[in-house]
């Protein structure tokens, strides 16, 4: 007989706000994903989606309640907790001449778990190119991150949290900066992540390139969670939708 | 260190003050160029300037007052931009024209109590009255500031890429970053009597501006900014003390001009016409 699947990411009455802020930016948030789910974040601008995820990543300070992930608290133990989070963020804005390769940036992945004062090794390179390789960038592995297209850039940064091994992933906006090609081919990709036992969350408005399986919705408002249901990838749109207009 | 190459004494200290000065330097002007911190290397380096000038006027030896003034004002930087909930920028200005203030206050006091040529290497620096230990510590922090460098190199990569992305990786950004600004507090106090606090900066960001005009990769850049300022500012107190000219500024505006060129010159800037 197996024992239930333990939660990879928990949290528990958890109250974050920035500072000078005048409520916490997310209230009361109770939240519990296994390893393996696929959940979209939805909800209005503002509604507290990104800073979820930054709660999550423990990047935020956290007023009241827990988190945790894969074991470790975010709050007290942010680093290792880290090391097991892949998280793809929404802006950034690289100069064309930024003096870092696609290569090198990739790499950077797994520097946290590579631990100071030590080299990348062969499998480290190993993993490197695997997620180069997965994400179609083998041509531009040299090439400056500056020079690349939008999407180009955001596919690096996908690939980076790819080579870190994760086992939560969390996306805001990947869709934002991609064709209709690429956004299938990242989708299917965020699938086989998925399946293969990475908890996968991202924040999206774009709702028209999510995979064929089931999917976990999330939609927010005000700092809180409205909805919390399992759904098909087509009837996510209308779940959010609904959900925002009658809160 | 230097005396079986260069038998002039004089000569000798200062090529090789300024042969560390400009190495320790140029490798934290690529972090400093490159990490958008430009006006904490500003800040520090006048506080630098301020300490010593402190110092002087109480009798007391200029390095280690500006190495004090400096290291504190590094590490209340942080603090004071979270306290004032302003742009860094604001509290780091703020900050500039205090230590501006109290440097000139202290420089106009001794001006009067005949400490003037104390002031005015305050000012401009002078590499020809330099003691063989201050050369040494130098030389000492030149080291320190390489192997950390080579220590903690995937961690400084990653943070001069991107603090935030670096953070989420799981690197303990916040100790390399302190690390960072205590190098750059302990090189700024202990150039100041080379090259001046009026002076200094231009050691902390010209050598890596002018290998960014040449370089796409920042390894490439940690190579060719020592180089660069090493060549220019040997070269500046060679000619200086040759032609009895003031060193510091001399260097400093062969370094400005090298920078012009740089720029005119760089690849980075060429534009690709393919017609077909």
């Amino acid at each position: 007989m197996t024992g239930e699947t333990k939660n990879v990411i928990l949290l528990n009455q958890v109250y974050t706000t920035y500072e000078g802020a005048d409520l916490p930016v997310i209230q009361d948030v109770s939240l519990q994903i296994k390893p393996g789910e696929f959940v979209v974040i939805g909800g209005p601008n503002g509604a507290g989606k990104t800073t979820l995820l930054e709660t999550i990543v423990g990047l935020l300070p956290v007023v009241n309640g827990s988190v945790q992930v894969c074991g470790h608290d975010v709050v007290r133990d942010g680093c290792a907790a880290r090391k097991k989070i892949g998280y793809v963020i929404q802006n950034y804005d690289f100069h064309p001449f930024t003096p870092f390769t696609v290569e090198e940036i990739v790499l950077m992945g797994r520097y946290g778990k590579i631990g100071w004062l030590k080299r990348h090794s062969e499998y480290d390179l190993d993993k490197v190119t695997t997620a180069i390789d997965n994400l179609g960038l083998t041509l531009m592995r040299h090439n400056q991150i500056g020079k690349l297209s939008g999407g180009q850039q955001q596919k690096v940064l996908i690939a980076q949290n790819l080579a870190k091994e994760p086992e939560v992933l969390l996306l805001d906006e990947p869709f934002s900066n991609l064709d209709m090609i690429t956004r299938e081919e990242v989708s299917n990709l965020l699938c086989e992540i998925a399946d293969a036992g990475i908890a996968v969350l991202i924040v999206s408005h774009a709702f028209d390139a999510l995979p064929n399986r089931t999917i976990r919705v999330l939609v927010m408002q005000n700092g809180k969670i409205i909805l919390n249901q399992q759904s098909d990838p087509s009837d996510v749109e209308s779940l959010v939708r609904t959900a925002s207009v009658a809160a | 260190m230097l005396e079986f190459l260069i038998p002039n004494n004089v000569l000798c200290h200062a090529v090789e003050a300024m042969l560390f000065a400009s190495l320790g330097c140029a490798l934290l002007s690529v972090l400093i160029t490159q990490m958008n911190i430009s006006s904490i290397g500003f800040t520090m380096s006048h506080a630098a300037f301020a300490g010593g000038a402190v110092g002087a006027f109480l009798g007391f030896a200029i390095i280690p007052s500006a190495i004090v003034i400096s290291i504190l004002t590094a590490f209340l930087m942080g603090p004071l931009s979270d306290r004032t909930r302003m742009h860094t920028d604001t509290t780091l200005g703020v900050l500039f024209g205090t230590m501006m203030a109290v440097a000139i206050f202290f420089i106009a006091l001794m001006q009067g109590t005949g400490k003037g040529f104390e002031a005015s290497s305050l000012l401009y620096g002078n590499v020809i009255s330099l003691y063989r230990e201050e050369i040494y510590a130098l030389a000492l922090i030149t080291i320190l500031i390489i192997v950390f460098l080579i220590a903690f190199y995937k961690e400084i990569t990653a943070i001069v890429f991107h603090k935030r992305i670096a953070e989420i990786t799981g690197i303990k950004v916040r100790p390399i970053y302190y690390g960072i600004l205590f190098l750059i507090s302990l090189m700024v106090a202990i150039s100041i009597p080379i090259v001046g606090g009026l002076l200094l900066y231009i050691w902390l960001v010209t050598p890596a501006a002018i290998a960014y005009q040449f370089c796409n990769t920042i390894k490439r850049m940690f190579i060719m900014a020592p180089l660069i300022a090493i060549i220019i500012s040997v070269t500046g107190a060679v000619c200086g003390i040759m032609y009895s000219l003031p060193v510091g500024p001399l260097t400093a505006v062969v370094f400005s001009a090298v920078f012009v060129g740089s720029v005119a010159i760089s690849p980075k800037r060429k534009v690709v016409f393919h017609k077909h």
